[in-house]
């Protein structure tokens, strides 16, 4: 290109050149694309096959999972990134984000409500917060959806549980043991809207007066499970359990 | 039985607590205890906002058919707030620095802060200057009576006298003595 033509034919042959330029620089960079396509199949085919060859170990083993994550990140893959549902970490281990997102919103509800309720909270409210929180209709997120996000929970350490009380399903975030009265009295109180009075105990369930005392005083007093109301019509004094009752907010 | 808000007649929301019938009575356990007030304070605090009360006694709870009745009663559910109850909030109130005894020395009566003297003189401040009122003498009955209705408007004297000490501290404003009780000035000052 040193010596520039004259004449219209000079025009043509820049033209021409021009375009083979052109051409030759697309084929180039086409060829990198193809390159770098391949050499990121094969980092996640390996990345795969370490998952899957690893699965167990990642899912059982909080340290080794620690160790893979931190791998990830360090070499900027996100293993928890991805669509909604699926993605490859759900596809590996039975995981996804879709379920660490929710187990974060169940804590969300359980710590938001723990107050009210003294850290156990039935399931089906639950549901219906978590639903709320996601602004999704019920029957989205399922009992299961949820007892398995607890269960990724673990590691963690913060106690969660799901416990099963007179045939309802209540998920405890407090450490605390619920020891045989009580449960019996949480079961009755979720009969009746969270309101229980020892006369109930009494012809329900038999216990003695002093029993029946003892054990709501006790959850009182000593757990703060439940609230009193001594404005009660009927018996002057009640106990309410607050997660037994169906609260709007 | 769902625990649900409920919108009073003078428009205010009341809280989904507000319908449970143990919520209206003094927990024995501390830390109950100390949920429910904090839900009473807040609720109080709001309700006071929206009608614009600057005082909680405890008769409120005593008899119906004062300000009050809203928030201390719950006919649907037939609760209410007893006296003892109210004066055990009224208490952890001043506690926490969200309501002071007035007049002070007696624990029956006190005035909310559901704005803090701080924030008090601000808006005092912020009245005098957009009224174009600095450097003139104004009297307290000036500020809690304008003629345009203010944010201001029937504050209660000790608060003011509050906002107006707290205003002097930063020498944006000055109490003083004029024929007929008191008065203050206010300055630019600076922020």
């Amino acid at each position: 290109m040193h010596r520039r033509g004259v004449g219209l034919a000079a025009f043509d042959r820049q033209e021409q050149s021009k375009r083979s330029f052109a051409e030759l620089s697309s084929a180039l960079s086409q060829s990198q694309v193809d390159h770098l396509h391949s050499q990121l199949s094969q980092f996640r085919t390996a990345l795969a096959h370490f998952a899957s060859t690893h699965r167990d170990s990642i899912k059982n083993d909080p340290s080794f999972r620690h160790a893979f994550q931190q791998m990830c990140s360090s070499i900027g893959v996100d293993p928890l990134a991805g669509p909604r549902k699926g993605g490859w970490w759900a596809e590996m281990l039975g995981l996804s984000d879709w379920q660490y997102e929710l187990g974060v919103q169940v804590v969300d509800v359980c710590v938001s409500t723990r107050e009210r309720n003294g850290g156990l909270i039935e399931m089906s409210e639950l549901l219906r917060l978590v639903s709320r929180l996601r602004g999704v209709m019920g029957g989205v997120i399922t009992e299961d959806d949820v007892i398995r996000s607890i269960k990724t929970l673990q590691p963690l350490g913060a106690g969660y549980q799901v416990v099963d009380i007179g045939g309802c399903t209540m998920i405890r975030s407090v450490v605390k043991e619920l020891d045989e009265d009580q449960t019996v009295i949480l079961a009755v109180a979720q009969l009746n809207g969270g309101r229980i009075v020892e006369d109930q105990l009494i012809q329900q369930k038999g216990w003695t007066r002093d029993r029946a005392r003892a054990a709501l005083e006790n959850m009182l007093l000593r757990d703060g499970l439940c609230w009193l109301d001594d404005q009660d019509e009927e018996f002057g004094r009640s106990y309410w359990v607050p997660s037994a009752m169906q609260w709007d907010i | 039985m769902a625990l649900s808000t409920h919108t009073t007649t003078t428009g205010f929301l009341l809280p989904s607590i507000h319908s449970a019938p143990p919520f209206f009575t003094q927990q024995p356990n501390p830390t109950t205890q100390s949920i429910a007030s904090e839900q009473w304070i807040r609720l109080i605090l709001s309700y006071a906002r929206h009608r614009r009360l600057f005082t909680l006694r405890v008769e409120d709870a005593e008899t119906a058919g004062n300000d009050w009745d809203e928030v201390l009663r719950n006919e649907r559910i037939n609760r209410r707030v007893l006296p003892s109850y109210l004066s055990a909030i009224i208490a952890s109130m001043a506690a926490k620095n969200v309501a002071a005894y007035e007049p002070p020395k007696q624990n029956r009566s006190a005035l909310l802060y559901w704005r803090l003297p701080e924030e008090w003189a601000e808006v005092l401040h912020e009245w005098a200057i957009s009224t174009g009122q600095l450097n003139t003498i104004l009297t307290f009955y000036d500020i809690t009576d304008p003629p345009i209705e203010s944010p201001l408007t029937n504050i209660p004297l000790p608060l003011l006298r509050k906002a107006i000490t707290i205003l002097a501290k930063t020498n944006r404003a000055q109490l003083i003595g004029v024929a007929d009780g008191e008065g203050v000035r206010f300055f630019a000052g600076s922020k």
